[in-house]
Formats: structure tokens, C-alpha cells, sequence
């Protein structure tokens, strides 16, 4: 379980990096949103701290760590503001410089 | 009672922005209600700075009354209350500026709750003592600058905004996965807590991964090479009194960190220091060359926060207690100089024909401005390092603290002072070039208008709060002493983190460093 959820947080690390470094500039905001789920991934499972089992563990009779849960809430909430202003601000981009390519935008470069 | 102190200059501006959105159809009022509310704020982390200077101990409040590591602590401590009362001063000149200035943005009407928002996520940043409490704060700092970034009158602003929030939204993702670690490792929150269980603890496996991601974080917030390229565009194009808090005190959040990691957090983690020297060695340098290559007076101080930059984190990463204390009498001389520099270059670009600070558009134009020349010039000076300034006080206390540590042998490898020596000592020369390029430009040269219609305009955003920082820096130059003692205590409480500890969790804390 250990094991997949490691290789499960790095692949959403991978995926969402790769995305964030494409030129097209939707894909970009969507690379972010899976950096941001994979950050969230990883504060789940961090229920684990000395002993306490992580939050979605079947073990009986242990108690999980709510701490973790709570700052996940808090980021989500977060990253969900800047995103929809992220959009608007992608939508405002992409009527002034009638483009969807980072590459072309680039007005302040000089 | 005291107690209640620590709160208000975080609560103050975070009320006042809420009330300043439900006065949006009087303009006025909502200016001067905003303005008010930031001087109130700002006599508040006076107040607040002067009761810890007085009392010798950190003013610690628990917030809703749970007990220090479980709920969210706001602790003022010398360097946390010093830093509050830096960025509030400059706020409060950030907002006479703005209620002089001509931008079509500054008009807007929640120009003046964001701006407010940007004081409150940068001040309780500063006063927290929960390290997921400084990831929110600094998510409020981000997406207000961005906001008020892209409603600039300069047609660049969306890019701008859109740069610094994709390079911000990843320096804050590394904040959480280091907050992550951090509480994997040790299982707490509480910066305290934390100092003390990592004292007892340094050899847990995920510390040097925790600190490698909190190090990205803070570079990125105060635009540390290699992570700066977002900064130049970002503060050319944002409002002029916007510009000038981004680029002298928010940048300021990220050297707080440092502070905060070296001298409190893992003062045992040596490679930090070394990679910091690395950082603060590289800024000068690229910040220095880049300040001269650019043909924009805006974007030209914006490569000199760089620099500048660099050299306190030369001296965060000596780590001696005179170069402490130099770094944070140079981080609050820099906020000073910076904010007034940046003012000046919009107010050049209020008066142009085009509304822009660039070289080619201003050449000449200072005929016409003879006042913000003066002040150009002085606060030049003070950039640059000339002595009746404070910014002289500052490097000379960085060079000196430089001096003595390589003497006493502080450290094993003395090309760690040497180097970094010289190389600030070139960069100031440096520094000395592009401000009197940039003098010599626009007021030395005869103004050439690129077609008979372009003419000065005869009136531009008000240099009332350009002068009042001149002001200071010059004050500060002269009557430098209060200020260079208040850093040298600074420096001797943060030698001692266990003050910090044992004032947040109570005076039975270990300490078992």
C-alpha cells in the first residue's frame, strides 16, 4: 500500500511538472492542478506520523490524524481561488495577445 | 493585555479591508478610510515593537486560548516585530503615494482592500509562529500582488501577473510539501514545537528534504538567483505604489524565512549557510550586470532588489552575530531606499509623454522635475552606499562584520569571506554606475520629444511620499545609532532561540541544544 501510494504521489508529481513546462497555457493550469493533488495526496498520507494510522487505513480500533486532513481542507480552498482567477486571468491573455502560446506571450521581454 | 497587541496589526488592516469593499461607491471615503486604517495599524506595530524592546521578552498570543502547539500562536519577537513594523512604515507611504497618484488602477475601486490585504498577509506572515499559518499568509500576499499586478494601467500586467502566479503557485506548493515533512517527521506545526523537537532530533530522515523545499520556497518569494527571472517583469509592470512594496518589503518575506530557518528552526544544518553565501554572491552579481543592461528605470531597481537581496543573504549566511545584525539593519535601510526609488520612477512615468519609465521616452524630462531630481540624486546616494546616507550605515556594517569574522577565523575556509568581499565590494561600484546612468539620462540630457506633440505633462502623481522616505533614509544616515544598536539586540535574540521557546510553550519547555 506503502509502495503505491509513493509511486502513485510521484507519477501526479511527474504528470503535473510536465504539464506546467508545456508551451500551450490551459495545459499549463491544468499541470498546476495536478501538482496541487498531488501535494494534497501527500499530506494525506502523512496521517501516518508515529504510529497513527493514515486516514483511509480499514485497520480497526487506531485513530488517524486529523491535523493532515484540516490542512487539506485549507489548501484546496485556497488553490481553488487563485485557479479561478488563474482562468480568468488565461482568459484575458488569450484575447489580448490572441494566442494560446506561452511562447508568444511575451510583451515585457524587451 | 499586552498580549492583545500582537493581533492588531494583522487585524487592523484585514477589518479595514472588508469594511473598505462595502464603501466602494464613495471613493474618497474608501481611500482615506484605507489610509487611516494602514497609519493605525502601522502606530500599532510601533506600540507593539517598542512593548517587546521594553519588556526584553516575545509578546505571545494563543489564538481562541488553546494552549502554544495546538492551536495557531502569533509570537512578536524582536526580529518579527522589527520586520512588521518595516513593512507597515513602507505601507503607509505605499498608501499617500496612492492617494496622490494619477494611475487609472489606483482608482479602481478594490484597489484599496487589496492593497490592504497585501499589508495583512504580509505582516501576519511576519508575527506568526505556526508554520501552516505563514503558508496562508503568504497565499494572500500572492494573490493580491497578482490581482493588483493585472489591473495596472501598463497593457503588460495580465503577462506579469500571470508569470509571477505560475512561478509563486509552484514556491507555494514546495511550502506545503516542506510544512508536509516537517510535520511527518516531528509531528507539529508550531515553530517552537518544532525548533525544540528538531533540536532533540536532528538526524530524522525527511530534515534535509524539508529544509531543501522550505530553501526553494523562500528563494522564490524574495527572488534569489536562480529563481528570479519572474521579478523584473513583474514589478515594471505592476502600479507604481504596488511596485514599490513588491519590490522592497514583500520581497522581505522570503529573507524572514531565512532568518527564520538559520537562526531558529535548524541552526544546525551548516550546508544552508554555505548555499546561502552561494545565493547572496550570485544576486549581487547577475543583479548588479542586469541593472545595467536594461533600458527601463523601473526595471532597472527591479534588478537592483536583486542585489540588494544578495547582499543580506551574504550576511544572513556568515551567520555571525555582527553579520546578523547587519542584515537586518540592511534589510530595513533597503525597504526605505527601494519603495522611494521605485516612486520616483513612476512618478517620471506619470509625467511622460507615454506613461512609461523607460529610458528612451524619459531622457530628458527631468527639466521639467527638478524636485524628484533632488531626491533622485539623494536617494541614489543612498543606494549606492555614499556616506551621509543610511544606505552607507548598512554596508558598512555588512563589510565590517565581513572584516572581523575572517579575522577571529570564524569559519574554516576563509574564502567563504574574502570572496563574497570583494565581489560586494564591486558590485557597489556597480550599483554607483547604473543610478547615475539613470541620473545623467533624464536629467543631464536635453529632452528630444520623438514627434512636436509630445509634451511633459504638467502635472503627475504626487512626491510627498518619495520625500518623506528620502527623508528617512537621510535621518537614518545621520542619526544612524538607534537603529544600528536595535539591530545588534535583534542579533542577540536570535542567538538565543530558547527565549523564543520557552516564551511560546511555557518556561518548563526543554532545551536540549
Amino acid at each position: 500500500m506503502e509502495i503505491l501510494r509513493a509511486f502513485a504521489i510521484g507519477a501526479l508529481f511527474g504528470i503535473g511538472l510536465y504539464q506546467l513546462l508545456r508551451r500551450n497555457v490551459i495545459r499549463v493550469a491544468i499541470g498546476l492542478v495536478i501538482l496541487s493533488n498531488a501535494v494534497n495526496l501527500f499530506l494525506l498520507s502523512v496521517g501516518a506520523y508515529d504510529g497513527i494510522v493514515e486516514a483511509y487505513a480499514k485497520a480497526v480500533g487506531q485513530r488517524s490524524d486529523a491535523l493532515p486532513q484540516a490542512l487539506i481542507l485549507t489548501a484546496i480552498v485556497i488553490s481553488m481561488g487563485g485557479f479561478s482567477f488563474m482562468l480568468a486571468l488565461l482568459y484575458v491573455i488569450a484575447v489580448r495577445y490572441r494566442t494560446g502560446d506561452s511562447d508568444e506571450v511575451r510583451g515585457l521581454s524587451h | 493585555m499586552n498580549e492583545i497587541l500582537v493581533i492588531l496589526p494583522v487585524l487592523i488592516p484585514l477589518t479595514a479591508a472588508a469594511v473598505a469593499m462595502l464603501l466602494r461607491p464613495l471613493p474618497r471615503a474608501q481611500a482615506f478610510w484605507s489610509f487611516g486604517a494602514m497609519l493605525t495599524a502601522c502606530v500599532a506595530s510601533a506600540y507593539l515593537l517598542w512593548t517587546v524592546a521594553g519588556a526584553g521578552q516575545p509578546v505571545v498570543f494563543q489564538m481562541g486560548g488553546w494552549p502554544a502547539p495546538f492551536g495557531i500562536t502569533l509570537v512578536a519577537d524582536a526580529l518579527s516585530a522589527t520586520l512588521a513594523f518595516m513593512s507597515q512604515l513602507v505601507f503607509v507611504f505605499g498608501f499617500i503615494y496612492a492617494l496622490g497618484a494619477k494611475d487609472k488602477a489606483v482608482h479602481h475601486d478594490t484597489f484599496y482592500p487589496l492593497f490592504l490585504a497585501l499589508a495583512t498577509g504580509l505582516t501576519g506572515g511576519m508575527l506568526t509562529g505556526d508554520i501552516f499559518n505563514l503558508f496562508v499568509m503568504v497565499e494572500l500576499v500572492v494573490i493580491s500582488g497578482i490581482a493588483l499586478t493585472a489591473m495596472s494601467d501598463d497593457r503588460y500586467g495580465p503577462e506579469a501577473a500571470f508569470k509571477y502566479f505560475l512561478i509563486s503557485t509552484v514556491a507555494s506548493f514546495c511550502l506545503l510539501f516542506g510544512i508536509g515533512l516537517l510535520y511527518v517527521g516531528y509531528g507539529t506545526l508550531n515553530m517552537a514545537d518544532l525548533a525544540q523537537r528538531i533540536s532533540a532530533d536532528p538526524g530524522q530522515p525527511v530534515l534535509p528534504a524539508a529544509v531543501v523545499f522550505l530553501t526553494v520556497t523562500f528563494m522564490i518569494k524574495s527572488a534569489a538567483v536562480p529563481f528570479h527571472f519572474w521579478q523584473p517583469d513583474f514589478h515594471t509592470a505592476s502600479p507604481t505604489p504596488v511596485s514599490a512594496m513588491l519590490s522592497s518589503v514583500v520581497v522581505k518575506i522570503g529573507v524572514y524565512g531565512f532568518l527564520r530557518l538559520t537562526t531558529l528552526l535548524v541552526p544546525q544544518v551548516e550546508w544552508l549557510n554555505g548555499a546561502l553565501i552561494v545565493i547572496g554572491v550570485a544576486g549581487v552579481i547577475f543583479g548588479g550586470l542586469g541593472a545595467i543592461g536594461t533600458h527601463n528605470a523601473k526595471r532597472m531597481f527591479a534588478y537592483s532588489t536583486l542585489a540588494q537581496i544578495g547582499f543580506i543573504y551574504v550576511g544572513v549566511g556568515w551567520g555571525t552575530p555582527l553579520s546578523l545584525a547587519a542584515a537586518v539593519l540592511f534589510t530595513f535601510n533597503h525597504a526605505l531606499i527601494k519603495s522611494a526609488m521605485l516612486m520616483l520612477s513612476g512618478y517620471l512615468a506619470s509625467r511622460a509623454p507615454v506613461k512609461t519609465a523607460s529610458f528612451s521616452v524619459v531622457r530628458g524630462m527631468g527639466k521639467y522635475a527638478p524636485a524628484a531630481g533632488v531626491l533622485f540624486f539623494l536617494g541614489g546616494m543612498a543606494l549606492a552606499g555614499v556616506p551621509p546616507m543610511n544606505g552607507f550605515v548598512s554596508k558598512l556594517a555588512l563589510f565590517q562584520s565581513g572584516v572581523v569574522a575572517a579575522q577571529a577565523g570564524l569559519i574554516e575556509s576563509e574564502a567563504f569571506f574574502w570572496v563574497p568581499l570583494a565581489l560586494i565590494g564591486l558590485s557597489s561600484v556597480l550599483t554607483l554606475v547604473y543610478v547615475f546612468r539613470a541620473l545623467m539620462t533624464v536629467w543631464w540630457e536635453p529632452f528630444q520629444p520623438r514627434s512636436p506633440e509630445e509634451k511633459v505633462k504638467p502635472r503627475g502623481d504626487s512626491l510627498l511620499a518619495p520625500a518623506g522616505l528620502v527623508a528617512l533614509c537621510v535621518a537614518l544616515g545621520v542619526w544612524g545609532q538607534p537603529l544600528v544598536q536595535w539591530s545588534q539586540d535583534v542579533s542577540a535574540w536570535m542567538a538565543q532561540p530558547q527565549r523564543y521557546v520557552r516564551a511560546v510553550l511555557g518556561p518548563e519547555a526543554t532545551w536540549l541544544r
